[in-house]
This record gives structure tokens, sequence and C-alpha cells, in this order.
């Protein structure tokens, strides 16, 4: 299963790439027009790399199960973030060695005189910019997120659309009908991709839809969802995985949410779980969700799943980043396992702690054992407190700490900071899964 | 972890293109 993530990811670079540099090499086949120097070609070429990367950001965003499995979701959409700083500084760069290059070009961007082409260009780096500003201070400049990610995809295709005409107007390379065709149609394919996720999956949705059948309150201000499929028979998921969630209106609104299942996979009538903290935001309502209520479930999806020769598991859990351990224990329940599971679980009290009473029934059933860590425990509390430290995994596994299966999920300072200690103890990098519920 | 690895594939994606924009350029300049 590893080697074949890891033969399927290196692929899928290879394709990234490919996407990028051979629309750029394709500019050199054919008839050419007359050279340029070579400070003008380079920044030629960073400009339509640049584009191309831009272009693709909608492929890592368009949640292609084939293509993020090898890496996770989170991985997909940190590496989308960090790719976009790169495509805009290539398209910044390509602007500045023009402007340095040729100085004169400067002169027409006055916007009454300027050219169609150039103040396309202008715009497409506005774009970006704008994109590049609302990304990384969305929360600075107190912009929700519903309102931000609207703005993100406008500004997306906003940006690309101006950055492939400012290229057919320019001339030069795209005055060739064939090269023109293929850059032309390498836009309609990446703004095609957001079509994809926003109107072809949307629809096929919005005939499969869900009901809630149950709300049930659960410890530490947390509420589950039951939802079964209406009308048709569901999906299979892997313990571990988490789908994107839409209660209130269609699925072609624009902002889902993604949530862990919680319940066990070896479910076979297409019930699912999703347990939800309130965190203040719209999590706030979901313990008022009626029964009935009709919802929208895309997925599943994610890497972060059991289902390897392990000796024996590690749960690692963060207050809510419980929901998916949940899932792989209820799972391995209900299929008999009997391989020793121990749940490191931090929380913040002895009373938050979500599915406390639950986790103590399926001991019974499996080779379970629950560690709590609480960070405010009240006075007579003997147990481990603070946070999970490389000393907790000491006191509480058995050595050799390299043979182990770790599943990680919680907040991302938890996250690192286990991941750290697992390094400590050289843990071997391809022995921790982790899934970061705060990638969006 | 994985997100450092996540970090280093964009640096080396980065890198990557860079230098085949230069190859790019030189095929182009040296005509």
């Amino acid at each position: 299963m590893r080697l074949r993530y890891a033969v399927r990811g290196a692929a899928w670079v290879a394709i990234y790439l490919l996407f990028i540099l051979a629309p750029l090499f394709a500019l050199l086949a054919g008839s050419l027009p007359p050279a340029r120097d070579f400070w003008t070609e380079f920044a030629i070429a960073l400009g339509y790399s640049g584009l191309a990367m831009m272009g693709l950001q909608f492929g890592l965003t368009a949640r292609f199960r084939y293509v993020t499995e090898p890496w996770g979701e989170d991985v997909i959409y940190h590496f989308h973030r960090q790719i976009s700083l790169i495509a805009v500084g290539l398209v910044v760069a390509h602007a500045l060695i023009i402007f340095a290059t040729q100085p004169e070009l400067l002169a027409p961007l006055n916007v009454i005189q300027a050219p169609w082409s150039a103040r396309l260009a202008v715009l497409s780096i506005l774009a970006v910019i704008a994109l590049v500003v609302t990304a990384l201070w969305r929360v600075t400049l107190k912009i929700s997120y519903e309102a931000w990610h609207l703005t993100h995809i406008a500004l997306a295709v906003v940006a690309i659309t101006a950055g492939i005409l400012h290229m057919v107007g320019s001339g030069f390379y795209l005055a060739d009908p064939g090269k023109r065709v293929l850059w032309i149609g390498l836009t309609i394919f990446w703004i095609g991709l957001l079509l994809y996720v926003r109107i072809v999956k949307p629809l096929f949705m919005l005939r499969r839809p869900y009901r809630v059948s149950e709300v049930r309150k659960e410890r530490g201000d947390t509420s589950t969802l039951v939802m079964r499929p209406d009308g048709h028979p569901g999906f299979r998921f892997s313990p571990g995985q988490f789908g994107w969630l839409t209660v209130w209106g269609s699925p072609f609104k624009i902002t889902g949410h993604p949530f862990s299942f919680s319940s066990s996979a070896a479910v076979m009538d297409g019930r699912v779980e999703m347990s939800i903290r309130n965190l203040g935001d719209f999590t706030s309502a979901i313990d008022k969700v009626p029964v009935g209520q009709r919802v929208y479930l895309d997925g599943p999806y994610g890497a972060f799943t059991i289902g390897n020769p392990a000796d024996m598991h590690v749960l690692i859990a963060g207050g809510v980043g419980v929901t998916p351990m949940m899932s792989m224990i209820r799972t391995l329940a209900d299929q008999g396992d009997t391989r020793p599971v121990i749940l490191l679980y931090g929380s913040r009290d002895w009373e938050a702690i979500t599915f406390r009473e639950e986790l103590e029934a399926l001991k019974a059933r499996l080779n379970l054992t629950v560690v709590h860590v609480l960070a405010n425990p009240s006075a007579g509390w003997t147990g481990e407190q603070g946070f999970i430290t490389a000393d907790v995994f000491k006191r509480h596994l058995p050595p050799p700490y390299a043979d182990h299966e770790y599943f990680i999920c919680g907040p991302d300072v938890m996250m690192d900071a286990i991941e750290k200690a697992l390094s400590e103890m050289n843990v071997p990098l391809s022995k921790y899964h982790s899934e970061r519920y705060s990638f969006v | 972890m994985r997100r450092l690895f996540a970090d280093r594939l964009v640096f080396a994606t980065g890198v990557i293109v860079i230098l085949m924009s230069i190859l790019f350029a030189l095929l182009r300049a040296a005509g």
C-alpha cells in the first residue's frame, strides 16, 4: 500500500511538472518568431510557467480522490498555498525583468493609452497580488471565510483569464495558431476543473442527499450528526477519512466544511456519523439541526486511515481530533481485531472528554488502552496532565517505538510537538500518519 | 513532518521551473 502510494505520488509530481513545462517547451516547436535577448526570453518563460502553475491550482483543489490519496488532503492544501507564492513570484519577476530590460514598456502602463494586452497584464498581476494578500491576511483583514472563498475563486479566474488574454494579445509565440490553441485549450481545461468541482460534482451530490436521523449531544460541547442516505446506497469509507458537509443550503454553496467520520466503517447500511465541536462559528448551530434535515456529503477523502499490518495502533488525539480515532476504534471493534490499540487522548478536563463513557465500554470488545492527558485536571487527578510529550509516550508504550504505527490528529501546535517527539524517539516518518483538521 | 516534505517539494518545483526557464531562454537566445 505504502509503496503503491509512493509510486503514485511520484507519478503525480512528474505529471504536475509536465503540465507546467511541456506547454512551455511546446512554444519552441515549429516556426519561431525572431530570437530576442536572454533576459527577455527568460522573463517570458517565467510568465508562461507562472500562469501554468496558477492554472494547476484548480487541479490541486478539485478534490480528485486518486490524486490526493497518496498525500492526504491537508498536505495537498498546504502545497496549494505554498506553491501559489512561487507562482506569484514567477509572474511578478516576469513583469519586473521585462520592465528592467525594456523600460520603454512602462509608458504604455498609462491606462488610457495602453494597449489592451498591457492592461490585461496589469489586471492579472493585481488579481494575483490580491489573491495572495487576502489568503495570507484574511483574518487580519476581518474577511469572513465564506466571503473570502467566493472572492478567492473569482480573483483566480480573473487572474488566469486576464493572463492568457495578455499572452494572446502580446502575440509573439501565441501568434502561431497551434500554440494559441494549446494555451487557450489549457486555460479552458483549468477553468473546466473549477466548473467540475462547483457544478458537475454538486449536480451529482444533489441526486444523492442524506437525511439527519439523529443529533446526539456529546461531552466537550460536541454534537454527533447521524446521517442516512436518502434514496441511494451511500458510500463506503475507511476509518479516519473525512467528507465535506453542507448542512444548510444546496451542494452548489461555495463553502463546504470538512469533518472526519466518527462512526464505524464496518456499518453496511450507508449510515455515517460526524461529531462536530462547537467552535463558535457555524458549528454552534449543529446541535439545533432538526431530525429529517436534508444534508449533502462529498466524500470520502483522506489518506489518514488504518488498514496496515501494524503490530499495534497508537492513536494520538487532541480535543475533537478524537473523531477519526473513534471511527478507527469502533471499526476495529466491529471487525473483532485483536491487536493492541493505545489511545493517548488530550482533553481540557475530565468533564470535557468526548466519548469518555463509550471508550470505557469499548475496552470490553477490543484490546484497548486509553490514556487521558488533561490540560486542566481537578485536584484529585492522578493520571497524566499537561500535554502529550515524548515522556508520556515512553511511560505508556512498549519499546521498540519504531515498530508501532502512529496516528495523530489534533490542533496544529499539538501535532508539531508530537511529530518532534516521535522524531526524537527515532520513529521513522513512514510510521506515522497524521491529518490536520485545520487545513482549510 | 509531512508538511515539511511538501515544503521541500514546493522548493524543488520552484527550482526546476526556474532552471527550465533558464534553459528555455538559453535555447532561444542561442538561436
